[in-house]
């Protein structure tokens, strides 16, 4: 579908449609201080990078020996913006017998180094309006494996947007020569978009323009798998569960041992994902904005059946184009995983694949779990509410994942229809053989 | 420029006294008391300044620091004159970053608050210089400067650098051009004769309209027009 700019969301829609109205000022506060951000996640069990000092006063930080920490950790300030105010060292080295740390910019520190940007942290050098802040110590996440050849000297994050229980998008933030090793777009860090559905990198984009590789190397950007993604959208619908930051953007490290770690949570995410996955964030809020959204796994599975990626699209075209009949029997996954062979036609006049009723509950698709929401539709009986499923089926050698609409179809001989939407890269054949003319014409009366 | 107001005033009849005509009323009654005309001229334009440092930052993108301050550099443009106005702006803006390059090399570490008022010293310092510099200059627009024009843009380096020491040169060099941009448009916009002369003789309407403009610019969702060239890969692939 091509894109149009009433699909974009920009700065006036973002704080006025949504960033205001759905996050009251108790979400934002949480949001706006790191601290609280961590402390109402750990209550709720949800991990997030430990903190080994806070520094509240000019004595905290006299009082405070820097030899006591490990040799690696980062020092933040707690209201900081767009990643400044940051400090991250990665290992303590002897320097004429006081200590000094390496940072991750490759730059040696000594603990009076430390104690003055945290000076400046209190007084507020880096905080909104420049209003007194908080300065604290926190575990350094390195990178994970699957990232280490791809990102300069820092740990990428990855950051995900949340509305209404539902990951809408997400992008890998790669830090670069550029961005000092630091994971903000601002700074020169790349965009990476995400395929919601599979987790694996789609576009990068960097300074204005797309790029297919790793600036200075030859080091592709797209197809890059992140670990652990699912855990990675539910943890991010959890922080939205338990902070009431309606409209959130979750900032989420892999640790290489423990897994998603959140590290920020953002009331007004910035709109810069949007370029990074080629797609419009607008569209898709209003698409989520109804629903009834259970839990943090029907959310994410319902954003995995909306918001999968094309490029799914433009690996069936490689693979040549199939032709299939008006009448296929096709393959179908039921709920315990067992495989059934069904009649289905295939209706180019649809454009969502459809499934009788009574056949979805024999195979077990009606429960709960498997429902991703429910749409209401006008008939001649007057408008009700009908359920859309996930289903997964093959036709033409092709194992396709879609939503489907679960219709009351029960006379029909035809109890799946497949309609446009999982036809791309199909041809289908409309010749029948003569029995089958036979059938359709007795059908027809 | 005062006289000629005046004769304006002079020449608009009025009608009896009523809702649409009371500023009219009033704006004569403090005229003949001896306010200045001017000064009525800039407070009635003001608010124009304010919505349409509004409406470049939701219409058009171009954010600047806040709405306070490029308003009254706007003011100071007036004051001064652009061209003095923007030569003590760029003199403050270099001899603030000057000093923050010259503390970062030499590696002297100060505190957040000292650091700004050794910065303040410096600044005042460069002014003082270009004042001390005016007999050689020869302009007389220099000489003429007052302390309020200066005073303001003594506290806009104050938000410059503040923007500098707490995010990217970049952002603060960009930053500062928008805040530029955005008070010669103002300035262009408050010194104009046509819109002096329209804001005397109708000011009801005038304010009424900007009134009326401020809300609908507020519950305007609709992308910016640097967001469509931003976003504008998304549309052409």
């Amino acid at each position: 579908m091509p894109m149009k700019f009433s699909h974009i969301l920009g700065l006036n829609a973002r704080t006025q449609l949504f960033s205001y109205r759905y996050n009251p000022p108790v979400a934002r506060s949480t949001a706006s201080s790191k601290l609280k951000t961590k402390r109402v996640l750990k209550r709720a069990g949800i991990p997030v990078p430990e903190v080994y000092k806070v520094f509240k006063s000019v004595k905290d930080i006299i009082n405070f020996d820097y030899m006591s920490l490990p040799s690696s950790f980062a020092l933040k300030p707690n209201k900081g913006l767009g990643g400044e105010g940051i400090v991250v060292v990665k290992k303590r080295v002897p320097s004429d017998g006081r200590a000094a740390w390496i940072t991750t910019q490759k730059k040696k520190i000594t603990a009076d180094d430390l104690k003055l940007h945290t000076l400046d942290i209190l007084e507020g050098a880096y905080s909104l309006g420049n209003v007194p802040d908080r300065a604290f110590i926190e575990e350094f996440v390195g990178r994970h494996k699957a990232f280490r050849k791809y990102a300069f000297r820092g740990t990428p994050d990855i950051r995900v947007i949340v509305f209404n229980k539902v990951p809408l998008m997400a992008m890998l933030r790669l830090p670069t020569r550029q961005s000092a090793g630091r994971a903000n777009l601002h700074q020169g860090a790349i965009a990476v978009g995400i395929d919601i559905a599979t987790g694996i990198t789609t576009k990068a984009y960097w300074r204005g323009k797309y790029i297919h590789r790793k600036p200075g190397s030859k080091r592709k950007l797209h197809g890059i798998k992140v670990p652990d993604w699912t855990a990675v959208l539910e943890t991010a619908v959890r922080c939205q569960e338990v902070t009431a930051i309606g409209y959130l953007g979750a900032d989420i490290v892999l640790h290489p041992e423990k897994g998603p770690m959140v590290l920020e949570l953002n009331y007004q995410p910035g709109l810069s994902i949007q370029l990074a996955n080629a797609a419009g964030l607008r569209k898709r809020l209003e698409r989520v904005e109804d629903l009834k959204v259970r839990d943090a796994s029907h959310g994410v599975k319902i954003a995995k059946a909306l918001f999968m990626a094309s490029f799914a699209d433009r690996v069936k075209a490689e693979e040549g184009i199939k032709t299939v009949k008006v009448f296929e029997t096709i393959v179908v996954k039921r709920a315990d995983g067992k495989k059934v062979k069904i009649p289905a036609k295939i209706d180019t006049g649809a454009w969502r694949t459809s499934v009788g009723e009574e056949v979805a509950r024999e195979l077990g698709l009606l429960r709960e779990e498997n429902i991703l929401w429910k749409k209401s539709v006008r008939s001649a009986m007057g408008s009700e509410t009908r359920p859309v499923i996930n289903l997964t089926f093959w036709l033409a050698g092709r194992k396709i994942k879609t939503p489907a609409f679960v219709a009351k179809r029960a006379t029909l001989k035809f109890p799946i229809i497949i309609g446009r939407k999982n036809l791309k890269g199909i041809l289908v054949d409309p010749a029948l053989s003569p029995e089958e003319k036979k059938e359709a014409i007795s059908e027809a009366k | 420029m005062t006289f000629r107001f005046e004769e304006i005033l002079a020449g608009q009849k009025l009608t009896s006294f009523g809702p649409s005509n009371f500023l009219k009323y009033a704006i004569r009654g403090a005229v003949s008391a001896g306010v200045p005309t001017n000064t009525v001229v800039l407070l009635l334009l003001l608010p124009e300044v304010a919505a349409i440092i509004a409406a470049f930052r939701h219409l058009v993108g171009l954010r600047g620091f806040g709405i306070f301050l490029p308003a009254a550099l706007s003011l100071v443009f007036v004051e001064t004159g652009p061209v003095v106005g923007i030569g003590m702006f760029l003199i403050i803006v270099s001899v603030s970053t000057f000093v923050r390059i010259v503390l970062r090399r030499f590696k002297i570490k100060l505190q957040y608050l000292p650091r700004m008022a050794l910065l303040l010293l410096f600044v005042v310092l460069g002014v003082l210089l270009v004042l001390f510099a005016a007999p050689v200059l020869r302009r007389p627009d220099i000489t003429n400067v007052s302390i309020f024009p200066i005073l303001i843009l003594v506290l806009l380096a104050e938000d410059f650098s503040r923007v500098q020491l707490g995010k990217s040169a970049k952002t603060a060099v960009n930053l500062t051009t928008e805040t530029l941009i955005l008070a010669l448009a103002s300035f262009i916009f408050l010194t104009s004769f046509e819109v002096q002369k329209f804001a005397l003789l109708n000011p009801e309407v005038l304010l009424l309209a900007v009134l009326l403009f401020d809300f609908f610019l507020g519950k305007y969702v609709g992308l910016r027009l640097m967001e469509f060239w931003r976003f504008r890969r998304l549309i052409t692939g």
